[in-house]
């Protein structure tokens, strides 16, 4: 009984690292920009396919593949920011014009794909011949072995980066008051364009880890849900929150499947997620700003 | 009259009973709802059944479906209302999940998958056509009243409108139940003019896509939100282009919109229809009508 | 006892303590200004009178009531009028829709009897747009009714604030820093003005300014804060002599 529940455990934290990768892409986006980017959804998308021509078509090794891809989504969000936020960026526009822009191209993007590819669905092929390893009666797979390491190791990079280099350091500023950053020298749009790039990066290794993991449609971007309720459960804009969020929110699904069926566990999440805001809306690390008069 | 022509005006109208009751809550009240098609399917649903498996009568189960909206309106709005405007919308998106979560799994009882068939056709199209006409004339009655002016001011500037005595949660619940109402208002014409219903005709891409029309038409203008409805439901059809390509279409515009114009194609701007001079009733003049539009006429 | 009366309030954000121990009385008539450099804590006072912070410790009555526990909506609708420091007008709205708010979260009518267009709607909105009118008349705005208020020049939409604030019918209107960007002649027309609506709409007036013409020209009585500490409280002459004022403000001297 006792080895169930540790199985169910492992699946748990193993799904919950997939969405950690989203989670702090969207979480990074967040925190520097200040908004959420349901864009992010679509970059997965498209990642999801570049990932299926560099390891399956091309047959580049796993870990090339990856690189590549993560390319691939650093130039995607480096685009992304062009065509649906340069122009609010320029006229200071309201946060809400940011957000709808980005569901806007993530639908797009999603649909540009359903057009190109079709609704028939694509596989990548797997990256570990032999996935599996048997701990006594546990099955751990090397697939989510692999991504554990990678998304605590980009975290960790990332960590590095916001808080040891001068990029970092303006990516502090400009999320902490764009316009003093400004004043102080500091190019926000080089700034901007270097947050979408890294975030693209993230979606675009989320995108081929995820379409490694589950069958490449369209509408995978649509995960990025989970990397949002991760990150609020995490506390927005959080990054080390953003990973307890999805690895919680991992271990929350695989029960809540358990326990109701898979079908009836969006409903159960919206519940819990409610009650969690509820409770506790700063999420697990965020803080509170209180808006003085 | 065409078969056709007479069902694009059907859907059209319905459509637009969906984007004019996001307008007070999305466009007024500036919360962001990505699962008000939830509510559309909630009235499409309660109507649908008690028509099919109980046999009631249409008035009934229309006035059921309204009314059930604006209790889960209330249930769901309580909490949700409460939290910051990002998380408000995140929870919404989940409600139409969960919504459609739901109906999928109580199979046995809503057809699940295999949709509820044999709605009787009850939505005649002077039906639909005078309920989208009237609810156009009810929101724009919202928008000129005192409820209208709270909107814009807590959407402006909430602490500003706290401090001029207004209670802002209480504000919120009520635009949130009178907007559901009216979604689950479209919901039930729906389910009777359709006569099948299906738990994934009312996902969060219904959901999206009216705020992209609400945003097309310019987020504060009901004359926009009119017309982009038109327009965007009727252009792609004229076009004959499929799914996926007409949801193409809708988010390029949407985007050129967003990059160059921001506040839609209308803007401000609204039709004013002085229907009071030509009734010769009440006040003199436009400006005791409540809210103005802007500076210029 | 006072009108307004705020006794021991303090407040801390973290571990700065912006405003420690206040006290201040207010009477029906009367002008009461605060002053002192800049951060010595005087907007926090208006935002925790106006109950935009919570009351942590110390009490407030208006009116012989306790308000300390009140909402901020529930403080406005009491007779608590404020103007703010950055002028946070409803840019979306019109002048007179600006001044509308005030009236609107009075239930004159329901939502339904709005939606049917009622009588008692109808009836409702002439209230509220004469008595906007009425205020706009007051602060001299009538004629700009209908323009936005980010057309207008910076001292009008002061004005409008004011007017905005009137319209609540308070009993105590705080405005904060009334007189920024004004010239001499701007002052002493604002001072007019100011003792003009004191007597004539029978408030408690509370000003935070720099302008010490206006301070010293309005003021019955003046708090002086600094660090968060009231350091005096006075007439406007005993306020002009004390040395712990001349220090704050302009540090100490060397001999």
């Amino acid at each position: 009984m006792f080895l169930f529940y540790l199985q169910q455990l492992i699946n748990g934290v193993s799904r919950g690292a997939v969405y950690a990768l989203i989670a702090v892409g969207f979480a990074l986006i967040f925190s520097v920009l200040k908004f959420s980017n349901f864009a992010h959804g679509g970059l997965i998308s498209v990642a999801a396919y570049a990932g299926y021509y560099f390891s399956t078509k091309f047959n580049f090794p796993p870990v090339l593949a990856i690189l590549c891809t993560a390319l691939i989504g650093g130039i995607m969000g480096i685009i992304l920011n062009f065509i649906a936020f340069y122009n609010l960026q320029r006229k200071n526009s309201p946060n809400i014009f940011y957000f709808v822009s980005s569901i806007t191209c993530g639908i797009l993007f999603m649909n540009i794909l359903t057009l190109l590819f079709g609704t028939t669905f694509y596989a990548i092929k797997p990256f570990f011949k032999n996935n599996i390893i048997r701990l006594g009666n546990l099955i751990i797979l090397k697939m989510d072995i692999m991504i554990l390491a990678l998304t605590f190791g980009i975290l960790a990079a990332l960590m590095l980066l916001i808080n040891k280099t001068k990029m970092g350091l303006a990516l502090r500023l400009v999320a902490i008051d764009k316009e003093t950053a400004m004043l102080m020298g500091v190019n926000s749009s080089v700034v901007i364009a270097v947050t979408f790039s890294i975030a693209g990066a993230l979606a675009g290794i989320s995108g081929i880890l995820l379409g490694a993991n589950f069958t490449i449609d369209p509408f995978l971007g649509n995960m990025v849900v989970k990397g949002f309720i991760a990150s609020v459960i995490g506390g927005l804009g959080s990054l080390p929150g953003a990973i307890i969020g999805a690895i919680m929110l991992g271990v929350m699904e695989v029960v809540f499947t358990v326990l109701v069926g898979d079908i009836l566990s969006p409903a159960v999440i919206f519940v819990m997620a409610l009650v969690f805001l509820l409770i506790r809306p700063q999420g697990i690390s965020g803080h509170f700003v209180t808006e003085k008069a | 009259m065409n078969d056709y022509i007479a069902s694009l005006i059907q859907t059209t109208c319905i459509s637009m009973i969906g984007v004019v009751s996001i307008f007070p809550l999305t466009g007024m009240t500036g919360l962001f709802s990505f699962g008000q098609a939830a509510y559309m399917a909630v009235g499409a649903y309660v109507s649908g059944l008690l028509a099919v498996k109980l046999g009631m009568p249409f008035w009934i189960c229309l006035l059921l479906g309204v009314l059930s909206c604006g209790i889960l309106a209330i249930i769901i709005g309580f909490p949700t209302l409460k939290l910051r405007k990002d998380y408000f919308s995140l929870m919404s998106l989940c409600l139409g999940e969960a919504v459609t979560a739901v109906l999928n799994k109580f199979g046995t009882v809503t057809g699940g998958a295999a949709g509820l068939s044999n709605i009787p056709k009850k939505s005649t199209m002077p039906m639909i056509i005078i309920s989208a006409i009237a609810t156009v004339v009810l929101v724009a009655l919202f928008k000129n009243s005192r409820f209208g002016r709270m909107s814009l001011a807590i959407k402006a500037d909430e602490l500003a409108a706290k401090s001029f005595g207004i209670n802002v949660f209480a504000h919120k619940m009520k635009v949130y139940i009178f907007t559901s109402m009216i979604a689950g208002y479209a919901g039930v014409l729906y389910a009777f003019y359709l006569t099948y219903l299906d738990p994934n005709l009312f996902g969060w891409t219904r959901s999206s896509e009216w705020v992209i029309f609400l945003f097309f038409g310019g987020v504060n203008s009901l004359t926009g939100s009119v017309l982009s409805t038109i327009i965007l439901t009727v252009l792609p059809e004229v076009l004959r282009f499929a799914s996926s390509a007409r949801i193409v279409m809708y988010t390029v515009l949407i985007l050129l919109v967003i990059n160059f114009k921001p506040n839609g194609l209308m803007g401000e701007k609204e039709l004013r229809i002085p229907i009071r001079r030509l009734l010769k009733s009440g006040p003199n003049g436009g400006e005791a009508d409540g809210v103005a539009q802007g500076g210029k006429r | 006892m006072a009108l307004l009366k705020v006794e021991n309030v303090s407040k801390k954000f973290g571990g700065v303590c912006a405003v420690d121990g206040f006290s201040m009385e207010v009477d029906k008539g009367e002008v009461v200004g605060i002053i002192g450099p800049n951060g010595a804590g005087k907007t926090t006072i208006f935002n925790l009178i106006s109950k935009v912070y919570e009351t942590e410790c110390g009490r407030i009555w208006l009116d012989g009531v306790d308000i300390s526990d009140y909402t901020q909506e529930q403080a406005a609708r009491s007779g608590i009028g404020r103007t703010f420091q950055n002028i946070r007008l409803f840019n979306s709205l019109n002048v007179s829709d600006n001044v509308k708010v005030s009236c609107d979260y009075k239930p004159r009518y329901t939502l339904i009897e709005a939606i049917l267009s009622l009588p008692r709607a109808i009836r409702g909105k002439r209230e509220t747009h004469e008595e906007a009118m009425a205020c706009l008349r007051a602060v001299g705005l009538e004629k700009y009714a209908d323009e936005k208020p980010s057309n207008l020049p910076y001292g009008m939409q002061r004005r409008l604030e004011i007017a905005r604030a009137l319209a609540l019918k308070p009993k105590v209107l705080m405005l904060d820093e009334p007189a920024a960007g004004l010239n001499p002649e701007e002052c002493a027309e604002l001072v007019r003005f100011l003792k003009d609506i004191t007597q004539k709409f029978e408030l408690a007036l509370v000003i935070i300014e720099h302008h010490m013409d206006v301070v010293m020209n309005l003021c019955n009585r003046i708090y002086v804060l600094d660090f968060g500490k009231n350091i005096a409280v006075g007439t406007p002459e005993e306020i002009q002599n004390n040395p712990k004022v001349l220090a704050a403000y302009l540090g100490e001297e060397d001999d």
